[in-house]
C-alpha cells in the first residue's frame, strides 16, 4: 500500500510536468515537442568568446531578462547583427553554419538546459532588478566554451537558500501559482 | 498509519520518492527545444503579454474587446473600456470566443462533396470550383449571410449585384418585428436605443435584455446602475410581465405572470389608462380606446387594479422604460406586440428620455426570415443555380417545415463558407473554411456614429488551412471580372474606412487615423441630430390579440439560450459546462414546466419526457421551475446539434424541430411562439447534470436581503456584532479581548503564526454587491479562461465533480406564477472566501493549504497529495478536486491555456486563488517602476469581466481603497461568519428589495 502511494505521487508530479502549457517558451508550436536523449546542441556556441573575450553583456543577447519573466533567446537576426561582418577567428566553419541558418530563415533549435519545473514561476526581471548576478544561477559562462551541463540544479532548496540569505519572501505563492 | 512512523518521517520518505519520480516529468529525461525567432517581431517580448483591440463577433451587439496574446497566441478576451457598448466588460459567450478559435472540430482544409462524403481539396481547386460554379450560374445566384459588419455586408451586396443575384441576411434570432414596429410607430425602421440608467421604472414584456436580447452587456451595465441601491439613494423598480422568468425576469422586483402572447394587450391596457389620465396617445388615441383595463382584464385574467397600478407608477416613477417582447414572445402578433410596447413608451413619456428612436442598434440582427423563405422557394423552383451560404446554419436553426434541406439538395451548386462541417455545410457541395474573427479583418458600426475595427489578434491557427470570408469573396469578385479596387480584404476595408475618416473631418492623415483606430478600438463620429420620434399614424391593420397556438397542451416558449444564442456557440466546453444562469443545468437541454404541472403529468425533475408538437417530438429531461406559468413549457435554443462538433453533437434537443414553418405576417419574422406541446413521461429517469445544491436557503443567512425602506431608515445596523465587524474590517488579524468559547475569541492566540504583519502587508479582499449581480455568470467563464480551469463533462457534473472556481448560487425566496406580486430570487457568486480563520488550512497534512502574509488562502498544487480533507472541512464548498486529468484537451484547444497559471493535473485540489498571478504581476510591475502597488492595479478576471460592475477587489487594509469603501456599506455581511467565525475576505453587500423580506439574522 505504501509503495502504491509513492508511485501515485510520482505520477502526479510527472503528469504535472507534461501537462503544463508549452507557451512559456519563446517558441513556435513545435517547441513543446521533446526528444528523448541527452542534450546535443545543433552547433557549439562559445559563451567564453562572446561573454568572456569580447565582454558582450549577457542582456545584449538575452534581451528580455530585465523586463520579462523570460530571459529571451536571441533571434538569429541578433547574431547576424555582428556576424554579417565578423567572420570569427577561432572557428569560421561555425559562422558559416550560422549564416546558413540565417539564409534559410531557419530557427536554431537549441536544447534547453536550464528549466524550472512547470509549476514554478521564475521572474527574471525581479532578480535582475534586485541585483542578482546571472552567474549566481548560470555559473561563470564567460569561462565556459560550450555549456553542456547546468551549473546549478534549479532545485527548490537552492532557490529558498538564496531567498533566506537575501531576505526575500519565502511565501509559497511567490513562485507557485 | 502505524505508531512507528511519525508524520514528519512519512512526509520525508514521500518527499524523497516524489522528487525522484518527479525527475521523469521535470528534468533530464525529456529535453525541451528552445526555438528562438529568426527575426523577432518588434511587438513581442517573450513572457510579456501583447494586447490588441478588436470587436467581438459572438453575437451582433458589437462589444469592443481587448485580446491578450502571449508569444503570438490569443489567451484571453476582455472588454475594451474605451468602447461605449462593452464598457470594459464581456459576457460568457464573448469570453468563450477563444474556444471557438481553438475549436478542434474546425475544418482543416476546403472540402468537396463526393460519393463518400466530403473530401479535402487544395485551396486553388476550391476557389476555381467556386468561381466556375458562380460564373456558370449567374444571374441565378444567391448569397445568404448572417448579420455581418458594414464593410463585409457591402462587399457581399456588391458581389451579388455584379452577378445579378441577390444577397439575403438571415439570423435565427431576429428582431424583425421590433424593426417593423419602430417603422410603424416612429417612421424609422432603426431598432431604438434603451437608456436603462435614466429609467425610474422599467417594464419588460418578456424581453431577456440581460441575457440574450440585442445588447446584453450594455443593458446589464445600465440596468445595474439604475436598479442598484446606492447609499442613501433609491432603486428603480423593475416589473417583468411575461409567462416565464428568464434571467432578466429573475432580476425583477415584481412579476406579472401573463399568458404567452398576451403581452400586447397588457401593454395597450396600461397605455390606455395613462392616456385616460392625460397621456398623449396622438394618432393612436382611437386605437387605445378599445383596450380599456376592464376589457383586457377579462381577456387576460389580470386584475384591473394591477393594470391601473402599473400605469400610475409608470408615470409617477418616470421616466419609465418599457421593453419587449423579445424573441421568446415572438408570436403571430409579434409586430403588434412591439407596437403596443413602443406605444406605451410614447404615451408614458419615455420617448426621447429613456427610449431614443432612430438612434438605434444598427447591428441588431433584424432581417426577417421571410427573406430566406423566399430564397428557399426559389431554390425549390429551380431558379437558383448557385447558392453561397456564409456563416449561416439554416438546416439547424430553421423549423424543418420550411424545407430548406430538400430545397438545398435541388440546387446544382451550393457552397458553405463556414468554420466547420455543420448541419448545413454537410449538405453543401463545396465547403470553404472561414477564419475566426480573432484571425481576420472586419469592422462594426453598432450605432450611428460609432465605428470599430476588427483586427486579427494573431496569425491564423496553423492547424486549420482557412481563408477569411472577405478574401474568398474578393477573390470570387476578381475572378468574375468585377473591379473591387482592392487586392485583399484588408485593403478593401481600409478604403471603405476612408469614408469614416472623412466623416471625422479631422486634419490628421489617414494613416495616423487608421493606427489610432486600431489602437483605441473605437472611433466616434460627431453625433447627428436624431429626429424627435413623432408618433406616426398606424399605416396598417394589426391584431393585438393573443395569437392562436396550434396543437394541444402547454404553450411552448422557444427562447435563445443565454449561453449558446441560436446554437452557434454550442461546441465549447466552457459554455456547455457553464451552468445555465436560470436552471443551473449544464451539458444537456431540459424542458421547463411548473412544479404543479409536473405533478399533474406525473413527472419530476430529471425524468425524461416526450415533448410532442404537431411538427415533431423530442425527448428531454424535465426541470420543474416555479418561475413559469402552469400553462406553459419552455425549451432553450442551441441544443440537439447533429453535426457541429464533439462537444455539441447529440447533446440536448433542438426546439426548432417542434415549430411550424410560420412567418409573422406584418414583419416576415419567424414565429417562435406558435405551438402547444404535450408532455408525457417516457419512464426513463436521467437525472439532471446540475450544480444546484439547494434552491432554498432554509432560513440560513447565506444571501440575506434588506428592504429599501429599512435600509434608508438605518435599521440594518447590528450592534451586537460591532466588535466582530470592526475586527474584520481591518482583515481579522487584530487580537480581541473576548471570553473563551464565543466566536469573537477566534483566531485564538496560538493560531496567529507566521509572517503576518498588518502594517507591512496588504490584505487582499473582495466586495460583491448582490444588488448589482444579475447572475449572468460571465465571471465564471472569465475565471475558466484566466485560470485554466478544466471542464469535466456531463457525467462528472452529475456526480458533483465540476471544477468551476465560482459557483453562482440561485435561491428562490418569493416566486409565484399565479398572481402578480413581488418576485425575489437571490444570486450569490460563491468563490473561495479566503477566510482569515480558514477551516481548510489546519486539516491539510502537507501544508498545501495555508495562509499567505497578504491574506490569501493559498493552495500549493505541487504540495497537494489529494487527501481532500480541506474540501471536506470547507463550509462554503468552494474547493474542487481534479479526479482525472481533465486538463488534457485535444490540440489545439490547449493553446487557450494561460502560461502564467499552472495547469493542474489529476489528484490535485484547486480553488479560487484571487487571481494570485495578477497580484504577483502587479507587484512585479510596481517594483520595476519603483513604486508600491496602488488601488486598481490588481483586477481579478471575474471583476474585469463583470457586466454589472458588481465586484471590487483590493487591499482592505487601505481605507482609501475602493474595496474598503464599498465594504463599509451598511449592507455588508460575510457569509456564515457569525456562526463559524471564518473571517472571510469576501464581503457581500445585501440585495435591496422593494418588499418586506424575512429578517434572517446575520
Amino acid at each position: 500500500m505504501k509503495n502504491r502511494r509513492y508511485v501515485l505521487l510520482g505520477v502526479v508530479l510527472g503528469i504535472m510536468g507534461i501537462a503544463a502549457p508549452a507557451a512559456a517558451q519563446e517558441a513556435e508550436p513545435a517547441a513543446g515537442e521533446a526528444e528523448a536523449g541527452l542534450p546535443g546542441q545543433p552547433f557549439d556556441f562559445p559563451h567564453d568568446v562572446h561573454a568572456g573575450d569580447n565582454q558582450i553583456d549577457c542582456q545584449y543577447c538575452h534581451f528580455s531578462a530585465e523586463r520579462s519573466m523570460n530571459a529571451g533567446i536571441p533571434p538569429i537576426a541578433n547574431c547576424m547583427g555582428c556576424h554579417a561582418f565578423v567572420a570569427g577567428s577561432e572557428d569560421p566553419g561555425a559562422i558559416e553554419t550560422l549564416r546558413g541558418y540565417a539564409e534559410r530563415g531557419e530557427a536554431i533549435a537549441w536544447d534547453r538546459l536550464y528549466k524550472v519545473a512547470d509549476h514554478v514561476q521564475f521572474p527574471h526581471m525581479r532578480h535582475i532588478a534586485a541585483g542578482v548576478e546571472c552567474a549566481s544561477c548560470h555559473g561563470d559562462v564567460q569561462e565556459i566554451r560550450v555549456i553542456e551541463e547546468v551549473n546549478q540544479p534549479l532545485t527548490m532548496g537552492f532557490c529558498v537558500g538564496c531567498h533566506i540569505e537575501q531576505g526575500a519572501s519565502r511565501d509559497c505563492t511567490v513562485c507557485h501559482y | 498509519m502505524s505508531e512507528g512512523i511519525k508524520r514528519r518521517d512519512f512526509l520525508r520518505v514521500a518527499g524523497v520518492t516524489g522528487a525522484g519520480a518527479g525527475l521523469v516529468g521535470c528534468s533530464t529525461e525529456q529535453v525541451e527545444k528552445l526555438i528562438p525567432y529568426v527575426t523577432a517581431p518588434e511587438e513581442i517580448t517573450p513572457g510579456v503579454a501583447t494586447w490588441y483591440s478588436t470587436v467581438c463577433g459572438e453575437c451582433s451587439s458589437g462589444c469592443g474587446v481587448w485580446v491578450k496574446t502571449r508569444e503570438g497566441r490569443a489567451i484571453k478576451l476582455e472588454g475594451n473600456p474605451n468602447h461605449p457598448i462593452s464598457g470594459g466588460a464581456l459576457c460568457a459567450r464573448g469570453q468563450s470566443a477563444l474556444q471557438g478559435l481553438y475549436d478542434p472540430d474546425r475544418l482543416t482544409s476546403p472540402m468537396l462533396r463526393g460519393a463518400d462524403g466530403h473530401e479535402p481539396i487544395p485551396w486553388e481547386e476550391a476557389e476555381s470550383l467556386l468561381l466556375a460554379g458562380v460564373r456558370d450560374a449567374a444571374p441565378s445566384v444567391a448569397l445568404v449571410s448572417r448579420q455581418a459588419g458594414p464593410t463585409l455586408a457591402r462587399l457581399e451586396a456588391e458581389l451579388m449585384a455584379g452577378t445579378g443575384g441577390q444577397r439575403i441576411e438571415y439570423d435565427a434570432a431576429s428582431e424583425a418585428p421590433l424593426r417593423e414596429a419602430a417603422r410603424i410607430v416612429f417612421g424609422s425602421n432603426a431598432i431604438p436605443t434603451f437608456d436603462f440608467p435614466s429609467a425610474g421604472i422599467v417594464f419588460s414584456f418578456g424581453a431577456d435584455f440581460l441575457g440574450s436580447w440585442i445588447s446584453p452587456v450594455e443593458h446589464t451595465r445600465g440596468f445595474a446602475r439604475a436598479s442598484a441601491a446606492e447609499e442613501g439613494g433609491g432603486k428603480s423598480p423593475f416589473v417583468f410581465i411575461g409567462p416565464r422568468l428568464s434571467l432578466t425576469g429573475q432580476n425583477a422586483d415584481e412579476w406579472v405572470p401573463v399568458a404567452p402572447g398576451a403581452e400586447a394587450l397588457v401593454a395597450l391596457a396600461i397605455a390606455n389608462v395613462i392616456a385616460r389620465e392625460g397621456g398623449d396617445a396622438g394618432s393612436y388615441a382611437d386605437l387605445l380606446q378599445a383596450y380599456g383595463p376592464e376589457t383586457v382584464s377579462a381577456q387576460v385574467g389580470l386584475p384591473v387594479e394591477t393594470i391601473e397600478d402599473l400605469a400610475a407608477r409608470f408615470v409617477a416613477d418616470g421616466p419609465g422604460l418599457a421593453v419587449g417582447p423579445g424573441i421568446a414572445a415572438q408570436g403571430a402578433n409579434a409586430t403588434a406586440a412591439n407596437v403596443a410596447v413602443l406605444l406605451l413608451n410614447a404615451v408614458g413619456g419615455a420617448v426621447g428620455q429613456t427610449l431614443r428612436p432612430g438612434d438605434g442598434h444598427l447591428s441588431a440582427a433584424a432581417s426577417p426570415a421571410a427573406g430566406l423563405a423566399g430564397v428557399i422557394d426559389s431554390m425549390a423552383g429551380g431558379e437558383i443555380q448557385a447558392l453561397i451560404l456564409h456563416n449561416v446554419n439554416p438546416a439547424y436553426t430553421l423549423p424543418p417545415g420550411f424545407g430548406f434541406s430538400q430545397a438545398l439538395a435541388s440546387v446544382p451548386f451550393s457552397v458553405a463558407i463556414t468554420d466547420r462541417l455543420d448541419e448545413t455545410a454537410v449538405q453543401a457541395d463545396l465547403v470553404l473554411p472561414d477564419r475566426h474573427f480573432l484571425e481576420s479583418w472586419g469592422d462594426s458600426n453598432p450605432r450611428p456614429g460609432l465605428w470599430a475595427l476588427q483586427q486579427p489578434a494573431m496569425q491564423p491557427v496553423p492547424h486549420f488551412d482557412s481563408r477569411a470570408g472577405g478574401d474568398i469573396l474578393l477573390g470570387l469578385a476578381a475572378g468574375l471580372g468585377q473591379d473591387t479596387g482592392a487586392a485583399d480584404y484588408q485593403e478593401y476595408l481600409r478604403s471603405a474606412w476612408s469614408d469614416v475618416h472623412a466623416g471625422l473631418a479631422s486634419e490628421e492623415p489617414f494613416e495616423t487615423f487608421w493606427r489610432g483606430a486600431l489602437r483605441d478600438g473605437v472611433v466616434e463620429l460627431p453625433a447627428e441630430e436624431v429626429a424627435a420620434g413623432e408618433l406616426q399614424a398606424p399605416d396598417r391593420a394589426m391584431s393585438f390579440d393573443a395569437p392562436e397556438l396550434e396543437g394541444d397542451g402547454l404553450a411552448l416558449i422557444v427562447y435563445p439560450s443565454d449561453r449558446f444564442g441560436d446554437g452557434r456557440s454550442a461546441n465549447r466546453p466552457w459554455l456547455q459546462e457553464l451552468a445555465d444562469p436560470v436552471s443551473k443545468i449544464a451539458w444537456h437541454s431540459w424542458i421547463e414546466i411548473h412544479p404543479e404541472t409536473a405533478a399533474e403529468l406525473g413527472v419530476s425533475s430529471g425524468d425524461v419526457a416526450r415533448v410532442t408538437s404537431p411538427n415533431g417530438e423530442v425527448e428531454v429531461p424535465v426541470w420543474a421551475y416555479p418561475g413559469i406559468r402552469r400553462d406553459a413549457a419552455a425549451l432553450a435554443m442551441g441544443g440537439g446539434h447533429t453535426s457541429f462538433g464533439r462537444y455539441a453533437d447529440g447533446r440536448g434537443a433542438n426546439p426548432m424541430t417542434l415549430l411550424p414553418p410560420a412567418l409573422e405576417q406584418t414583419s416576415g419574422g419567424l414565429v417562435h411562439l406558435a405551438t402547444r406541446v404535450t408532455i408525457e413521461p417516457t419512464g426513463e429517469h436521467r437525472g439532471l447534470a446540475t450544480i444546484e445544491g439547494a434552491s432554498d436557503q432554509r432560513h440560513r443567512p447565506i444571501a440575506p436581503a434588506v428592504e429599501l425602506e429599512a435600509l434608508l431608515g438605518g435599521e440594518i445596523h447590528e450592534e451586537e456584532h460591532a466588535e466582530l465587524y470592526e475586527l474584520q474590517a481591518v482583515g481579522g488579524f487584530v487580537p480581541v479581548e473576548a471570553e473563551e468559547g464565543i466566536p469573537e475569541a477566534y483566531p485564538l492566540e496560538g493560531a496567529r503564526y507566521g509572517e503576518y504583519d498588518p502594517e507591512a502587508a496588504p490584505r487582499w479582499a473582495m466586495a460583491i454587491d448582490l444588488d448589482k449581480c444579475t447572475g449572468c455568470s460571465a465571471c465564471i467563464t472569465a475565471c475558466q479562461s484566466e485560470n485554466n480551469v478544466a471542464t469535466v463533462g456531463e457525467d462528472q457534473v452529475r456526480m458533483g465533480r465540476d471544477l468551476a472556481w465560482i459557483r453562482l448560487e440561485r435561491f428562490y425566496e418569493t416566486v409565484d406564477a399565479d398572481i402578480p406580486g413581488p418576485v425575489d430570487i437571490r444570486f450569490l457568486p460563491m468563490l473561495c472566501q479566503h477566510c482569515g480563520n480558514a477551516p481548510c488550512e489546519p486539516v491539510c497534512p502537507v501544508y498545501a493549504a495555508y495562509h499567505t502574509p497578504d491574506g490569501l488562502n493559498a493552495q500549493v498544487y505541487n504540495r497537494c497529495v489529494g487527501t481532500r480533507y480541506c474540501a471536506n472541512n470547507c463550509p462554503y464548498k468552494v474547493r474542487v478536486f481534479n479526479w482525472f486529468n481533465f486538463s488534457e484537451v485535444p490540440e489545439p484547444l490547449n493553446w487557450q491555456y494561460n502560461p502564467d497559471v499552472t495547469v493542474r493535473s489529476g489528484g490535485v485540489m484547486e480553488k479560487c486563488s484571487f487571481c494570485v498571478q495578477r497580484i504577483r504581476q502587479a507587484e512585479n510591475r510596481a517594483t520595476l517602476e519603483g513604486r508600491s502597488v496602488e488601488d486598481g492595479d490588481v483586477v481579478p478576471a471575474c471583476q474585469q469581466g463583470c457586466p454589472a460592475q458588481a465586484i471590487e477587489f483590493g487591499n482592505i487594509r487601505d481605507p482609501e481603497s475602493r474595496v474598503a469603501q464599498l465594504s463599509a456599506s451598511d449592507r455588508t455581511y460575510r457569509v456564515l461568519d457569525v456562526l463559524i467565525n471564518t473571517q472571510p475576505a469576501v464581503n457581500y453587500l445585501r440585495k435591496v428589495t422593494l418588499h418586506a423580506v424575512e429578517d434572517i439574522h446575520v
